[in-house]
């Protein structure tokens, strides 16, 4: 009874591990990036490997199998690579759906002195949801400008303003303008 | 001997960009790749890329009229500020150097709270700065006292900088006996800490990238009133000390005081001095910032505060004028000069 209690706890064990195992082999390193995907397409079933020449993964809706596109999510830093801060790129993952609406935008990294107090309180994130692509992002009119910190906020805003567009030029169809 | 030394430790400073050009001569190669790759392909494929047709903006590059438009309230508030003060600073004038310093911090501090950082200082060492056509201001503010220090010294800390105009308004309205006179050897050896302070910074961020640390070595976050618990206590100790040392930051500790000091060895303009100077004290007693050693002046701890140069001109006080009027060498003599009269 005894060490058929100690077996059983030990296979359960086993078990478990063998299932970390399994899912970590399946998503190896990537937990934290899903995770950030996921956040930004919460509907998505299976998000794509990074692809592409504008490099980005797809967010896939309804059965994986099908592989139905819901949107794309990219690196800033990949598809505008020349556009910097006070101390260099801000590298935001940002997600953009089919209608060129951004699904939301995560700061990931930076080394902007005034960072702390701009780019990296969740305000800054927030106001870019839902925003259309045509907008014009500009500092001071439609993104919030935070004094004191205008060299960080305008270079997070042109980069997320111009890889989307680069992004949407490339995979995306404009959506038929509405009739008169 | 001591300026050959401040030299060879500035060349040091200036070549350490020389240094790393190597390393960032590599990354050029594989940055561009990646940022032009895209566009190209999309030249490429136009015909079924771009229905966007994005109207405004990027596409046409916006020109050089529309980038300075849009940046023009900055531009010409920051020149109205420096031309206020180096009107001050050319007319020797108490007034305009005070309305200077009360600018300084409101304008410099309370409403852009930009000064010149030890980040700065690392970003032009290691070559990372911001685009050049989006920060018209801060590349006119970093040439401005780039190149006005190598003119006339560090006028930079003396009237430009908000948190030095702060200390030396403080200075101003603290009753004089709160204040500790520090002994002199122990004045010239402490200005020597700010230069331990600079390579220390700056030694750190080499290693570690972590540039928020600078938020503990220099109080200029004050004024974006953003800081943490640890960062307000260590502020308000500072400003304490403040009260009863003058200036101590700048004085002592300030790391880009010491950037722009080594800066100042070279100084084209310096403040010429009578042969009297040898045997007079006046000056160097009156110097706020322990600046004048006997017949020199130390560039390096100069800011251009104007103080000796007013007494050179107050022809009741300055030696060299006494002695020519004893000499009967009134007739030579420029128009009687007093600093408390309003200056031309």
């Amino acid at each position: 009874m005894r060490t058929g209690g100690l077996a059983r706890v030990v296979a359960l064990v086993a078990a478990g591990a063998a299932v970390v195992a399994a899912q970590s082999a399946a998503a190896p390193g990537d937990a934290k990036l899903q995770a950030q995907l996921k956040q930004l397409f919460p509907v998505a079933t299976a998000f794509s490997a990074k692809e592409g020449d504008s490099p980005h993964f797809k967010a896939y809706v309804g059965d994986p199998a099908t592989k139905t596109i819901g949107g794309y999510a990219f690196w800033t830093t990949e598809l505008e690579p020349l556009e910097r801060g006070y101390d260099g790129p801000i590298k935001m993952l940002v997600g953009l759906d089919l209608k060129g609406m951004l699904t939301g935008i995560i700061v990931v990294e930076h080394r902007e002195p005034y960072g702390y107090f701009s780019v990296d309180v969740p305000q800054f994130a927030t106001q870019f949801v839902g925003k259309n692509i045509r907008d014009p992002f500009r500092v001071g009119s439609d993104i919030d400008a935070i004094s004191r910190a205008s060299i960080t906020i305008t270079s997070a805003s042109r980069a997320v303003r111009n890889s989307a567009r680069r992004m949407a030029r490339q995979y995306l169809t404009p959506p038929e303008p509405p009739k008169q | 001997m001591r300026r050959a030394a401040a030299r060879l430790a500035l060349l040091a400073l200036l070549s350490l960009p020389l240094a790393t050009l190597p390393l960032r001569a590599a990354q050029p190669s594989t940055q561009p790749a990646t940022g032009e790759a895209p566009s190209a392909r999309q030249k490429g494929d136009r015909a079924t890329a771009d229905q966007w047709n994005f109207a405004e903006e990027e596409e046409a590059a916006e020109s050089w009229g529309q980038i300075v438009r849009s940046q023009a309230v900055d531009l010409v508030l920051f020149a109205a500020f420096t031309t206020l003060a180096l009107v001050g600073f050319f007319q020797k004038s108490v007034r305009l150097q005070l309305v200077t310093l009360a600018s300084s911090v409101v304008y410099m501090g309370l409403y852009k709270s930009q000064l010149i950082s030890i980040v700065n200082v690392y970003g032009l060492l290691s070559g990372n700065l911001p685009i050049f056509k989006y920060n018209l201001v801060f590349y006119l503010f970093g040439g401005f006292t780039l190149v006005s220090t190598v003119l006339w010294g560090r006028l930079y800390c003396g009237r430009i900088c908000a948190f030095g105009a702060m200390t030396q308004l403080m200075d101003r309205i603290v009753p004089a006996r709160l204040r500790f006179e520090v002994p002199k050897a122990f004045d010239r050896r402490a200005a020597y800490v700010k230069y331990a302070f600079l390579g220390g910074a700056l030694l750190y961020f080499f290693a570690t990238g972590d540039l928020l640390f600078y938020r503990y070595v220099e109080p200029f976050w004050m004024f974006t009133r953003q800081g943490t618990v640890v960062m307000w206590i260590g502020l308000a100790t500072l400003l304490v000390a403040t009260v009863f040392i003058r200036n101590l930051y700048c004085r002592f500790l300030c790391p880009v005081g010491a950037f722009l000091a080594l800066l100042s060895n070279l100084t084209v303009f310096r403040i010429t001095r009578w042969s009297e100077c040898k045997t007079c004290k006046i000056c160097e007693k009156t110097c706020e910032w322990g600046a004048i050693r006997g017949p020199t002046i130390v560039a390096s701890e100069c800011v251009r505060c104007d103080d000796c140069e007013r007494l050179y001109l107050d022809q009741q006080k300055c030696p060299h004028w006494l002695i020519l009027k004893k000499k009967g060498g009134v007739a030579y003599m420029a128009p009687v000069y007093s600093p408390t009269a309003h200056s031309p």
